[in-house]
């Protein structure tokens, strides 16, 4: 019986429901409050949760070494330059010291931009560097610095997704030539980083969540979601106003890249799938009776998605592989744990 | 920096998790969930998921019906050629804890642009297959369907926030009207399950909850988006979110009684379109709007507990001076929200 009360006695805590369980908490939460439908119910696929011994620290190092790659990219697109030195910097106790640099690519601020366009890149840019400094104040010595970040992954990753055929110079994909190939630049991001705190939440344990940690990553998760739902309402409203997908190929751009994340994530450099996968394709409504997609939610119950460590660095990576330890915008990985791909 | 209010809940929660932890399946029994009689362990009554959960279930009944009636002409009980046509299906009534009662007010928007019209109908059947899900999780402990007021409840508030012409306002008279009556609403919907999130003891309904929360911002996002998008300049209906936003903050400071706010909330814990100057990369300041609804420094969406959420849908019925009112009534919910009897309402 899929009800609240028979799932709660079985008396399990976060801890040691992810320790022992050997389901994602995903499922569960397929198994513990979706409706009558059963398996069919869920779209998200079972992954496996960290099986390194981890703490709180880790899981809040983990998210800082995302925030790091969004700020960066949004302060180039907003201003032409990144993170301040004193934001980067390694804490004392930190077990990674060497402070990466960030290999530029096409990365300047974005031309052309009405003046509400640029009040809203940097509304995005301030935020994310809001969390980068709040994470690190969280964390104090113990906060990693900036791993080695690469902003030319655009070109390569436009190719990978058949947005383009040219990874490089004339005809590839660059986030930072106009406002709407910046939007597609930061769909890349956004609902990555809404699903990567949705996974990480309750991997905080039951202390971490009196100290508030989880209270603090639930309200990132909802800044993230906020800004995803900027970008997709972005990509939608301006498609609609061209009239056509191939008056705006932004938005069909955007699909792509979700097809790029399916594959990374769902399957493996075995055997690469999209059955399963926590995307939801924008869609170009064309009626006053027709609904957008602005929402990336499950269809069966419009709950938000979630994604493990794994799932997360398969696409910053640019990887589908098991063992993978960086690649994409983390060319040498991320400073973390778990930067090593285990499934 | 917790306050007496947040230790308070961090120590039922302790609480709560020790017992589930060490003592079994037999306390598990003794906590409130299903059972009628408190453990005689607690010292006090306290609350348990499905009370929490019940909260999020009025908040989406209300949201639920207020999409419905704009993008559909129906509440969510019964389907019309509109709703079965966007694949909103009606959804039975199930719930059956407290008192039921009728929405009233609410009618079909007549939009005319495709953006406002997709994203109501988009909205609408996301708001219900929230319903659906919560009462399917519930089962038997489900709250009932409260009365709902989506008529002269806008008036209401449009006038205790000072907006032009509120005496008169309807959210269902356009599309741009329509944004600002998603507007009341949304950030709402962040704040409550923020606010919640702590308190689950699952990690299943924390997963679904950090969920639930995530799509509330999507749709915050997308209703100040397309706001700011049609007025830019701030002169129009993005004036209104500032108004709106002064009036929620007011009553959810009011709801604290005369304490600090939590960690992860604020004076003011609710903010308009207006922009705002900030600092980037170290350099001197520049223009920022306001899409996201959230604190200044660490940009962190702000937590509201039940109170401070009950306060600002029953317009100010959730305190009287310094003292909280249980059941609070008024605005959105004229006999208050349902609970079971250790919930919020």
């Amino acid at each position: 019986m899929n009800n609240l009360s028979a799932f709660i006695n079985r008396g399990v805590s976060r801890r040691k429901f992810l320790a022992g369980a050997g389901a994602s908490a995903g499922t569960a939460a397929a198994l513990a409050l979706a409706g009558c439908g059963g398996s069919t119910e869920s779209m998200i696929p079972t992954p496996t949760p960290p099986t390194t011994s981890f703490t709180d620290v880790d899981v809040l190092n983990f998210a800082l070494n995302l925030e790091y790659l969004e700020a960066q990219f949004y302060l180039y697109a907003a201003t032409g330059s990144g993170l301040e030195a004193s934001e980067i910097t390694a804490g004392s106790a930190s077990s990674y010291q060497n402070v990466g640099s960030v290999t530029l690519g096409n990365a300047a601020a974005v031309p052309d931009l009405t003046p509400s366009q640029q009040e809203i890149l940097n509304e995005i840019a301030f935020e994310e560097q809001a969390h980068v400094k709040f994470l690190r104040s969280a964390l104090g010595s113990a906060a990693v610095p900036m791993p080695d970040i690469d902003l030319s992954f655009f070109g390569p990753l436009a190719v990978a997704a058949k947005i383009t055929t040219a990874a490089t110079g004339a005809g590839s994909f660059n986030p930072f030539a106009s406002f709407d190939a910046f939007l597609v630049g930061a769909f890349i991001f956004e609902d990555v980083g809404v699903t990567a705190y949705s996974g990480a939440a309750p991997l905080i344990s039951a202390a971490g969540v009196a100290s508030g940690y989880l209270t603090a990553a639930a309200g990132i998760l909802a800044v993230e979601a906020y800004h995803a739902g900027y970008v997709r309402t972005s990509l939608t409203g301006r498609a609609i106003a061209a009239g056509s997908a191939a008056a705006y190929p932004y938005l069909g751009d955007a699909n792509l890249v979700e097809n790029l994340r399916a594959t990374l994530t769902v399957g493996n450099s075995a055997a690469p799938s999209t059955t399963g996968s926590v995307e939801t394709l924008l869609t170009l409504p064309t009626s006053l009776t027709s609904p957008s997609a602005i929402v990336a939610a499950s269809a069966a119950d419009a709950v938000g998605f979630a994604r493990t460590v794994d799932q997360v660095l398969h696409i910053v990576y640019g990887s589908p592989t098991v063992g993978a330890k960086g690649g994409g915008f983390f060319p040498n990985g991320v400073n973390s744990i778990f930067a090593t791909t285990t499934a | 920096m917790a306050n007496q209010e947040t230790q308070l809940l961090d120590d039922i929660i302790v609480t709560s998790r020790r017992k589930m932890l060490t003592l079994g399946v037999a306390s598990l029994a003794g906590l409130a969930i299903g059972a009628s009689a408190p453990s005689a362990e607690a010292a006090t009554a306290f609350y348990t998921d499905a009370d929490i959960l019940n909260f999020a279930l009025n908040l989406e009944y209300l949201e639920a019906n207020f999409y419905y009636l704009a993008a559909f002409g129906t509440t969510i009980d019964k389907a019309n050629f509109a709703s079965t046509a966007a694949g909103a299906p009606p959804i039975a009534l199930s719930g059956t804890v407290g008192t039921p009662g009728t929405v009233s007010g609410g009618s079909l928007v007549p939009f005319s642009t495709i953006q406002v019209a997709s994203y109501a109908i988009e909205t609408a059947v996301e708001e219900g297959k929230h319903v659906q899900l919560l009462l399917s999780a519930l089962g038997s402990s489900a709250v009932a369907q409260p009365a709902i007021n989506l008529g002269t409840s806008f008036q209401t508030l449009a006038t205790a926030a000072k907006i032009p012409g509120g005496s008169g306002f309807s959210p269902y008279a356009s599309d741009e009207a329509f944004l600002v009556g998603a507007y009341v609403f949304e950030d709402v919907g962040v704040t409550a399950y923020h606010g919640a999130a702590s308190l689950l003891t699952s990690s299943a309904n924390l997963t679904t909850a950090a969920g639930i929360l995530a799509v509330e911002a999507y749709h915050a996002g997308l209703v100040r988006t397309t706001i700011n998008y049609i007025d830019p300049d701030g002169t129009g209906i993005g004036s209104y979110t500032n108004l709106i936003s002064t009036l929620r903050a007011s009553l959810s400071q009011a709801a604290l009684l005369g304490a600090a706010p939590s960690a992860y909330d604020s004076n003011p814990d609710d903010f308009g379109l207006a922009t705002f100057p900030v600092s980037l990369g170290g350099g001197s300041a520049v223009t920022a709007t306001r899409l996201t609804d959230a604190d200044s420094t660490n940009v962190v969406a702000f937590a509201r507990n039940t109170t401070q959420v009950l306060n600002i849908v029953t317009g100010g019925g959730a305190v009287n001076g310094t003292t909280a009112v249980s059941p609070a009534m008024g605005v959105f919910f004229p006999a208050g929200m349902n609970a079971g009897p250790n919930g919020f309402k």
